[in-house]
């Protein structure tokens, strides 16, 4: 390191980065209980908490076929009732142990996750524990969360980021239960309590599920506690399922979602894509944050820092258990929306045919490993990072070795990524605004198939 | 009660400039601040939106980093970073590897010291901000409701009042002068607090800071403006074209009593009671129980912060999202019986002790967390920056929680009946335009 200067005297260049304090996971105890239950706990003594995720593995994606949104549903009703507890008796509970909670599921997952105060810990298992065993599904409670669920349909309808979202989701995959990420209103009326039980008592079962315990304790002490918030714990765990293959796309295509009067319009770009389980995920990910997945990207530095069309343009791999996607989402003034699919095809056809230079890789590399480390100095980022490696199957040493797999890339594998992951050729276009206002300049990408909020063609 | 000791050391540079670390060395990451004592309350009238507008300019080039060094030199160290515009400050901070310390040291120090930047960059910019108030207000089902909606009914200063978004004709307005004005009287280094969290040695941090910041010259801050409200006496209402969503909504807003004060507290413990998740009265009641409502949560600062980051007047916000077949009047009368038997029968211990305990709970949190778990300590830097600026104590925040866990059933009940009266508060009502929601 250079002497430091002069005192008063101005640094007017960057200081150089001073050495690297080692980055190491912490320790994990990984423990299955007798009943097939994985838990996996890791201590942080950062606040006197602690939070844990039960997660099973099983979510819409495994129902959609007869019931769209029915594990999102299960999950809502699950926090209203049990054998032994009311509602009004769970939240005042929760509250009396400083604890939040919440149900809930996606495509692949169900979750019963919380966080407390770690001197309550145990009463906090217990009702955890007891919501995973004993939920009661109230009538009352079931008839009131479907009412709710049909009136936040309508805002759904309402929102042009959720509308362009669901679209793309349709058009990238066709049967596979992944293009549903919403019930409609007749899935909704169709469910019945007997669909919801079905469905906990098929799949809220411990060898179906991971529980993530991160926080405030002595790993040993919590171990025995969650021993024996869950002793006795029997239910059969549900095959896995097989989903049909997602379309084939070949040639653009593009669909507008027809929002009248809309001031700005949704712009998306999509193309299939792999899990995290496949060998190419770290060079996806590193292509990704210097195309558009950082602040400090090329799609943000272009039609945002020079061209100022939006204000918040992102680009991210989504990796889903059984399929992942790429995605390239703006939200821009109407005028521009031509535009900005210009760029962004620019952008994505430029890393397809050119290597990354060696300062933006290194400098990609250290983004990738330097947040990363971040996720290491909270609760909720070491329980997020868990969740990741456990959801999706990846091998023990993933988090341990993730930096190690990023460093070792070179420009050359973030080009192949990018030719194979960014499908400019045969992306999938969708835009959600005024079809007056952006109807031509759609046409300009290929023929244009209009929708209406609702979902139905125009 | 297993108690949470936060180390804090701070000093004072000869510029005025404030340094506050809170060292801990378990992860190798740490968080580094700075707050500046203005916020979008005191932009020049004429200027709406202003205060934000310039956090974005801080972004675009400075003495010795230009445009886009900025950015590229945190994400390129490993780290992220944003800023944020709120009533009384506004932040920019960055979290990184802890080697890349002193270079966001010398980036926040050549950004205090001189701005430099030019008419494209605020035209850049100017377009970035109307394209972030389409997507987050207007092209939003509910968008700025009702954090743009309520102040401007509720109060009648136009510092607590006015549009903090900004109107467009204000933002197009806004010249490289405003630009250089505004930074001269607001962003000198006796108007702001340097922050350091995570894995630091303090004598090192301090050390830093002072190589890096005690050049930068000391401004002459004009005196605190006057954003007092006058005494309100009679109920305030509006309704709003709501164009987008399908469902009505509705939001009441009550002025509190002074920060610091015992009646602020007390209130304080009240909001809990009424708010404060699905065990608050106000959820169970509308929500669950009468099932007139899909959402109802609030609070004080509600929903731009909390009780701890502001510094004036202020409202308890509560935002009703409600079913198509009441009206706005069915579902207040519901919201004042709420109210009501709360003024009437106060809590008992065991409500105030449960409420108690979340709010501790929920401090907690909010110290070790905020922006997705990615900016560690986010809310204790928050805390401590605001404490430093409005109370000159950022050791404030080891007595921060006392004076509500003191709070007696009694003194909560007497707030609610005080403070919690038709003509202390403003209502906004939100009327969808495509289905003649009643």
């Amino acid at each position: 390191m250079a002497a430091p200067p002069a005192p008063g005297a101005r640094v007017t260049s960057p200081p150089a980065l001073a050495a690297e304090r080692q980055v190491v996971w912490p320790p994990r105890t990984v423990r299955t209980l007798p009943s097939g239950l994985l838990v996996v706990l890791v201590e942080s003594h950062t606040i006197p908490k602690f939070t844990g995720q039960l997660m099973f593995r099983s979510g819409n994606a495994a129902c959609a076929q007869r019931h769209a949104g029915l594990a999102e549903i299960t999950a809502a009703v699950v926090r209203t009732g049990t054998a032994s507890r009311n509602s009004r008796r769970i939240e005042e509970e929760l509250r009396r142990m400083g604890a939040d909670l919440s149900c809930s599921a996606g495509a692949d997952s169900s979750a019963i996750a919380f966080s407390g105060l770690a001197e309550y810990s145990q009463g906090l298992l217990e009702l955890a524990a007891d919501l995973a065993r004993n939920a009661s599904f109230p009538k009352e409670e079931f008839e009131r969360e479907k009412r709710r669920r049909l009136d936040e349909l309508k805002i759904e309808r309402s929102t042009p980021g959720f509308l362009a979202g669901e679209r793309l989701r349709k058009v990238l995959f066709g049967a596979h239960p992944y293009a549903i990420v919403s019930p409609t209103p007749e899935h909704v009326e169709a469910y019945t309590l007997e669909a919801l039980r079905g469905f906990y008592s098929a799949h809220y079962s411990p060898a179906n599920a991971v529980f993530l315990v991160v926080g405030d304790f002595r790993a040993a002490e919590m171990l025995a506690e969650i021993e024996r918030a869950f002793e006795g714990w029997r239910a059969a765990s549900p095959s896995a399922p097989a989903y049909p293959e997602p379309p084939l796309a070949q040639g653009r295509c593009v669909q507008l979602v027809h929002i009248p009067g809309a001031v700005q319009t949704q712009v998306l770009v999509g193309n299939l894509a792999i899990t995290r389980r496949h060998p190419d995920w770290p060079a996806l990910t590193l292509a990704n944050s210097i195309f558009g997945g950082a602040f400090h990207s090329r799609l943000v530095m272009n039609i945002r820092e020079q061209k100022g069309y939006t204000y918040s343009p992102r680009s991210a791999a989504h990796a889903l258990r059984d399929r992942g996607y790429f995605s390239v989402h703006a939200a821009v003034r109407n005028e521009v929306t031509a535009a900005t699919l210009t760029e962004e095809f620019y952008e994505m056809d430029r890393m397809r045919a050119l290597p990354v230079g060696d300062a933006e890789l290194a400098d990609a590399q250290n983004y990738l490993c330097g947040v990363f480390s971040l996720g290491l100095a909270t609760q909720d980022g070491l329980s997020g990072q868990l969740a990741t490696a456990y959801l999706n199957d990846l091998p023990g040493d993933y988090l341990e070795t993730y930096r190690e797999r990023i460093r070792a890339l070179s420009a050359a594998n973030v080009q192949r990524a990018a030719q194979n992951y960014f499908d400019s050729p045969n992306a999938r276009i969708v835009l959600a605004g005024d079809r007056e206002q952006v109807g031509e300049q759609a046409a300009l990408f290929g023929d244009v198939a209009v929708y209406d909020a609702q979902g139905n063609r125009m | 009660m297993k108690s949470l000791q936060i180390p804090v050391e701070h000093t004072t540079l000869a510029n005025g400039l404030r340094v506050v670390i809170s060292p801990d060395r378990s992860a190798p990451v740490v968080t580094v601040g700075v707050y500046y004592n203005i916020g979008f309350r005191l932009e020049p009238q004429g200027r709406s939106g202003f205060a934000h507008l310039f956090e974005h300019m801080m972004f675009q080039g400075s003495e010795n980093a230009g445009k886009m060094d900025h950015i590229r030199l945190v994400n390129s160290s490993g780290g992220v970073l944003n800023g944020s515009t709120r009533y009384d400050v506004t932040n920019y901070f960055q979290a990184v590897p802890s080697n890349a310390l002193e270079r966001m040291l010398w980036l926040e120090a050549d950004r205090m010291r001189a701005l430099k930047v030019d008419e494209e960059n605020l035209r850049n910019q100017r377009d970035v901000v109307k394209e972030e108030v389409k997507v987050n207000v207007f092209n939003q089902p509910y968008g700025g409701f009702p954090w743009l909606d309520i102040p401007p009914v509720a109060n009648r200063n136009w510092a607590n009042a006015h549009n903090f978004y900004g109107d467009f004709s204000d933002l197009d307005a806004a010249t490289l002068g405003d630009v250089q004005a505004f930074f001269r009287t607001y962003y000198a280094p006796n108007n702001a607090v340097l922050l350091m969290l995570g894995d630091v040695e303090p004598t090192e941090g301090f050390a830093l800071a002072q190589r890096h910041f005690e050049s930068v010259p000391a401004g002459a801050l004009p005196p605190r403006a006057d954003v007092s409200e006058p005494p309100q006496t009679e109920e305030r209402r509006a309704v709003v074209e709501e164009k987008l969503g399908a469902l009505p909504a509705l939001a009441v807003g009550y002025h509190v009593p002074e920060r610091g004060t015992r009646e602020w507290h007390a209130l304080a413990m009240a909001d809990q009671a009424l708010h404060g998740g699905r065990a608050g009265r106000l959820y169970r009641r509308l929500v669950l129980e009468k099932q007139m409502a899909l959402e109802c949560e609030g609070g004080i600062h509600y929903p731009m912060g909390d009780v701890f980051d502001y510094n004036g007047p202020m409202l308890m916000v509560t935002r009703i999202l409600h079913k198509n077949e009441f009206t706005a009047d069915q579902e207040l009368a519901e919201y004042d019986a709420a109210v009501r038997e709360l003024q009437a029968k106060g809590m008992d211990g065991a409500e105030l002790e449960q409420v108690k305990i979340k709010f501790r709970s929920d401090f907690y949190s909010t110290m070790e967390g905020g922006m997705g778990g990615y900016v560690p300590r986010f809310g204790l830097m928050h805390y401590l920056a605001c404490f430093t600026l409005f109370d000159n104590d950022p050791l404030g925040i080891h007595t921060a929680l006392d004076g509500f866990l003191a709070v007696t059933p009694a003194q909560a009940q007497a707030a609610a009946q005080n403070y919690l009266v038709p003509t202390n508060r403003a209502i906004v009502i939100r009327r969808p335009v495509k289905n003649g929601g009643r």
